[in-house]
């Protein structure tokens, strides 16, 4: 009777352990998503096209184009 | 995953220079040794480029009043390169067309210029000949011909520093030159995917219109500046070589992708001239290009399938 117990508080001790870590814990932090951007092209036939890119599943940008600066005179 | 990208960043060739390589903990002291070898290209592009250094082997061969002049092997390069640009675009790139842009009423900063009309080009005209003698490492211009490098230089100059650091480390995993734009890319990423150009979108400042995904290659983007000057504002900085004066049609801006920034630069150039029309059958007949052309008004064309990150495509509106 006493073993029967003993297995009965320590998984009663073990369900609380869990439930005390699970509540303590803040739940983790959604990772932050840039919005996905639209853009509408238009193929070389002609025919256009929405299209969908997004960037969260990208990744930030290693380097950004610029126009040409303006020649100095 | 333990790569991260180690970058420079440096003030050269008139703009913000930016250089990186895919490095690993125990690769510091070949990443600065690749780094330093790209900034010495750079300066090494510069003085022999430069049209502001009076010094530069470009400004001899200007001021050479049509005689032979020896050069550097990077201003050979560089004329070499513009002149197979030049006849690949009809003649909608060209590197002698200065004095043109000068004529239109762009002769000082863009602040103090004034309200006048525009003169026409003068005596100058298109397609001036640039000899090359590159045995004896010579060049000779047209008497009273110059040359501006400006974009194509960078282009070059972003190329060259990029093959200096895999020489300076042969073993590179990848790395990345941006000169203002003119940008050249080898290699892994630190991720291990592809290179990531995001292409600055014209109408929202700040804001991107696309993302390039490119493996090896280069970008360069050309566009007319928002900056106009002359009668009601009507004229800007890109002169069409077929008339001397400023080009009537174009995009805002157009992002070009080609095997090397060089050729990008030129051939950004040449469409930034274009309509759409031309300009898609100009890429068309180029299969080693790709554009993102923006128009002033209207959709976003994307010519020669641009490796753009598009994730999918939703719905066909038209």
């Amino acid at each position: 009777m006493q073993r029967i117990w003993a297995v009965v508080l320590s998984v009663w001790a073990m369900l609380a352990i869990v439930a005390f870590l699970a509540w303590s814990r803040p739940p983790a932090a959604p990772v932050p998503q840039a919005a996905a951007q639209t853009l509408v092209v238009k193929t070389v036939n002609g025919k256009q096209q929405l299209v969908v890119a997004q960037p969260a599943v990208l990744g930030a940008a290693h380097a950004t184009t610029a126009t040409s600066a303006v020649p100095k005179p | 995953m333990t790569a991260r990208l180690e970058r420079v960043e440096w003030r050269a060739v008139g703009t913000t220079c930016i250089a990186g390589v895919t490095s690993g903990p125990s690769d510091g002291r070949r990443a600065r040794a690749a780094l330093a070898a790209a900034r010495a290209e750079v300066e090494a592009c510069e003085a022999e480029l430069s049209r502001f250094r009076p010094e530069s082997d470009l400004m001899r061969l200007n001021g050479a009043g049509g005689a032979w002049t020896a050069v550097g092997p990077r201003l050979l390069d560089t004329l070499r390169l513009a002149l197979r640009a030049r006849e690949d675009t009809g003649g909608r790139f060209d590197p002698t067309v200065l004095p043109a842009l000068v004529a239109a009423g762009y002769d000082r900063s863009f602040e103090l210029l004034e309200e006048r009309p525009a003169a026409s080009p003068g005596g100058w005209r298109a397609g001036a000949a640039i000899e090359l003698d590159e045995p004896a490492g010579c060049v000779r211009l047209d008497p009273g011909a110059s040359v501006d490098l400006g974009g194509i230089g960078k282009g070059y100059a972003a190329t060259r520093a990029l093959d200096a650091m895999f020489e300076a480390w042969p073993s590179l995993p990848g790395g990345l030159v941006d000169l203002g734009g003119d940008i050249a890319v080898r290699g892994a990423t630190p991720e291990g995917g592809p290179w990531r150009i995001a292409v600055a979108d014209p109408l929202r400042p700040g804001e991107t219109a696309g993302m390039l995904l490119l493996g090896s290659g280069g970008v360069a983007t050309s566009g007319r500046d928002r900056r106009r000057f002359g009668p009601n504002a009507s004229l800007h900085h890109l002169i069409d070589p077929a008339t001397g004066r400023p080009a009537e049609p174009g995009p805002l801006s157009v992002t070009v992708v080609a095997t090397g920034a060089a050729e990008a630069e030129a051939h950004a150039t040449a469409l930034a001239i274009s309509g759409p029309e031309t300009a898609a059958a100009h890429v068309a007949a180029h299969p080693r290009i790709s554009a993102l052309y923006i128009p002033d008004r209207g959709d976003v064309l994307p010519l020669g399938n641009p490796p753009l990150a598009q994730t999918r495509f939703l719905v066909s509106v038209a």
